[in-house]
């Protein structure tokens, strides 16, 4: 076999990266068009990205450093003498201390995403509550506060609902209130990369600013029955005007009573007004 | 492609044994999907049964060969034209000619087939001709076919059904197992589920926006399909809305549960039709019948012998299950000879007729009035009505409109029977338990908007104890009095002057973190 090991393993890690580079062009990488859609998910990117750089460099160090001891010891004559390690103090602290530095980095490193996205103190101010959005078996169904008003943790008579179809103002941190009907759920928007679980009992608040108008594909991505793959739903992110404009015309469908409105009734009421 | 097949050496561990146990389970072949019989279909004399299960397998077909009956008020998909020469009089060529489309012809491309309605070349009834390609411009047809030409003025179809095989596959993935392949309400995962799934072979749907008579409309279920039902199992299928060759999903998959609900109320008319004289349990009650009586007349004609009286006649023997059968069998063959295809044909015109009316404007609930001002004094109107003698709401949905009315406490009768049923409490037409609606939570199965509430009240809930009071009892702005008082009962308990006002939503409304 002589040095065919050691060419391999460097071949596997030149492959791998090679595949890697490509990736992206063949969308074999993030969902979507691979950007992140939100102020926060891109600080979860750089996060991956950075952790992504330390796997790599690792990854390819150790091919490297093992491609290098089988094609020396390939070489190797019966009656060399040989090195032997175990049990090498110098050795035991540095493998021990240089990954621990790497862990310790990482783990403090994130701390900050993870305080923005999940403790309730740092949340970028003036975060309005835009929806409660609940989770059932097997749908989203969503409650927004009437035009003009703030969100309720209980239902007022001027609520506008919708299922399975978030609405939000793009360009400004908004939050939801993330409630479970009945089992655990978790609500997924890769898009934006949000992602929470749906606990029954809690009401969670989850915040985001989307950076872009557009709709965002949103899933259950945690097993909560049978019907699980059903809970397909989307977000829409749009300006505010727009934003605005959609939940008046979602209240005034709402409050719809079936009569035709004619031209002359519309003109009626116009008058009266 | 797995293959099913798979020869292993004899040396084959025991973990060997399991991945090939595996495999095959994997590889059985799924049972046939097929249209389940009524049990009262299936208890009809064997001749009887045979009749109305070809009927209806002629008119509707099977899962795997849907029939598309022109009688039944379905879009099937697909259009319909009549050939036109591009010059009059001129020869038609058996594969390329003009069409006069009756409809816009968006779904016509390679690969659709063409069947022929009218003319020397409608003797098949399926498709005989596929489409190579088609010019829009000159409206041209390219076929491949082994037919002769046609004539001028034949009638074709191109891409029939493509609307019904695209509903079937929507409903095989997303419905199927809920509400079952025939539509039964009785899909593998319906036992588990409280309210049971929706029956559709009865033709009747709850949550409609027409008159108490009538079916529902194309934009009911599609409502439905969309929107869910909060409050059961039926979720929404808002995203569902992929197009394929011009069709959306919720479009078809509504026209494909139309026509299933059209296969289930044919298959319970006819059925019914013939059930009372020529079902095994039919003859069997006649049969025990028979003996009853014989029994008596047989207890009389001793007594009067034992008195003396010897002109008493003697009572002819009762007849056996056997020869009730036979008797049953003669007529049987005679009415399915003679009145059943009528009977057939009514069925299916009565049928397609309803189905017609519901998407007929005359048939939808309009309020003559908008709705009543929503304040304090309109309320007070409804609640009055609410417990009034008139209405009795408070029968059923209980005075404080909990859905605990003394109804619920009562055992009912079966109808048309004088069974009750075993459970307390109201049930619907498919006998189910059906406990009146807490107004009281806010949860709305047929929707929320005020016209949603104001039919419900004016048209009732079809196939429940849900009266209409409509037109009759109630003039439309009574109605809508009864609709603000229904839709006040939520928020009662949170009136600004009897709670102190709730605290804003937990997520940060207000800077935080200053």
């Amino acid at each position: 076999m002589g040095r065919f090991w050691a060419i391999f393993f460097i071949l596997a890690a030149v492959v791998t990266v090679g595949f890697s580079a490509i990736g992206p062009e063949f969308r074999w990488w993030f969902p979507g068009d691979g950007l992140a859609h939100s102020t926060l998910g891109k600080k979860i990117d750089d996060l991956f990205y950075l952790i992504l750089i330390i796997v790599s460099v690792t990854y390819v160090g150790t091919h490297i450093v093992l491609g290098y001891v089988l094609w020396r010891g390939a070489g190797i004559q019966k009656s060399d003498k040989v090195w032997f390690s175990h049990g090498s103090h110098a050795l035991e602290v540095i493998w021990t201390i240089v990954p621990s530095g790497i862990l310790l980095f990482i783990a403090f490193y994130q701390m900050d995403v993870w305080r923005n996205y999940r403790v309730k103190a740092y949340f970028p101010k003036k975060t309005a509550a835009v929806a409660e959005v609940t989770a059932r078996q097997f749908e989203w169904r969503i409650r927004y506060p009437a035009p003009g008003k703030i969100l309720q943790p209980r239902p007022q008579p001027d609520d506008i609902y919708t299922v399975n179809d978030i609405r939000v103002p793009a360009g400004q941190p908004v939050s939801i209130s993330l409630r479970s009907d009945d089992v655990q759920h978790a609500i997924f928007v890769p898009g934006l990369r949000v992602k929470q679980d749906a606990v029954p009992g809690l009401v969670i608040p989850v915040w985001f600013e989307v950076t872009d108008t557009g709709t965002y594909d949103m899933v259950c991505a945690e097993l909560c029955g049978w019907g699980h793959y059903k809970m397909k739903a989307q977000v829409v992110a749009s300006s505010e005007e727009e934003f605005e404009a959609w939940k008046v015309n979602a209240a005034k469908e709402q409050s719809y009573d079936g009569v035709p409105q004619t031209p002359e009734a519309v003109a009626a009421k116009a008058d009266d007004e | 492609m797995l293959r099913c097949k798979m020869t292993l050496p004899h040396w084959s561990s025991f973990l060997g044994g399991l991945f090939v146990l595996v495999l095959a389970s994997g590889c059985s072949k799924n049972p046939e999907a097929q249209f389940a019989w009524r049990d009262s279909t299936l208890e009809l004399l064997p001749k009887a049964q045979d009749a109305v299960q070809q009927s209806i397998t002629e008119g509707f077909g099977t899962p795997h060969d849907l029939v598309a009956w022109d009688k039944l008020p379905v879009d099937f998909g697909g259009v319909q034209g009549v050939v036109q020469p591009a010059v009059e009089g001129a020869k038609l060529s058996a594969t390329e000619f003009q069409v006069q489309w009756d409809g816009t012809e968006d779904g016509i491309g390679a690969g659709s087939e063409l069947l022929w309605m009218t003319g020397a070349l409608a003797k098949s009834k399926t498709p005989t001709a596929t489409v190579i390609s088609y010019q829009p411009e000159t409206k041209t047809l390219r076929l491949k076919t082994k037919n002769d030409a046609p004539a001028q003025g034949d009638r074709l179809a191109v891409g029939l059904g493509h609307q019904l095989q695209l509903g079937r596959m929507v409903y095989m993935k997303n419905c199927n197992h809920c509400h079952g392949v025939a539509g039964d309400g009785n899909g593998p995962t319906a036992q588990y589920l409280n309210p049971r799934p929706r029956d559709y072979r009865l033709g009747l749907f709850k949550f409609t926006s027409t008159l108490s008579s009538e079916k529902a409309t194309r934009e009911d279920l599609q409502r439905i399909v969309k929107y869910g039902i909060p409050g059961t199992y039926m979720p929404s299928f808002l995203l569902l809305d992929s197009k394929h060759n011009n069709f959306h999903e919720t479009t078809a998959v509504v026209e494909y549960v139309r026509w299933l609900a059209m296969r289930g109320e044919m298959e319970k008319r006819l059925v019914d039709e013939l059930s009372a004289d020529y079902s095994q349990t039919a003859l069997a009650d006649e049969a025990e019948k028979e003996k009853k009586s014989y029994a008596e007349a047989k207890s009389e004609y001793d007594k009067a012998r034992k008195a003396g009286n010897k002109e008493a006649a003697k009572p002819e023997s009762a007849k056996s299950l056997t020869q009730l059968k036979k008797a049953a069998g003669e007529e049987l063959a005679k009415y399915l000879e003679v009145d059943y295809p009528g009977t057939l044909n009514d069925t299916a015109d009565f049928i397609a007729d309803a189905w017609k009316r519901a998407d007929d404007p005359a048939s939808r609930i309009v309020p003559t009035v908008t709705r009543v001002a929503d304040d304090a004094a309109s309320r007070e109107r409804g609640r009055l009505l609410y417990m009034s003698d008139k209405t009795k709401c408070y029968t059923c949905h209980g005075a404080k409109a909990r859905g605990n009315g003394p109804a619920v406490e009562d055992f009912w009768k079966k109808p048309g029977s004088n069974e009750t049923y075993a459970k307390r409490g109201l049930h619907d037409t498919w006998g189910n338990p059906l406990p009146p609606r807490d107004l009281t939570r806010g949860q709305y199965r047929g929707g929320r908007r005020p016209i949603d509430i104001f039919s419900r009240v004016y048209a009732g809930i079809k196939g429940t104890p849900m009266p209409a009071f409509g037109g009759t009892v109630l003039k439309d702005n009574d109605i809508w009095d009864i609709v603000n008082y229904v839709m006040s009962l939520p928020y009662e308990e949170q009136s600004p002057s009897a709670k102190p006002a709730a605290a804003p939503h937990m997520a940060a409304t207000e800077p935080v973190g200053q």
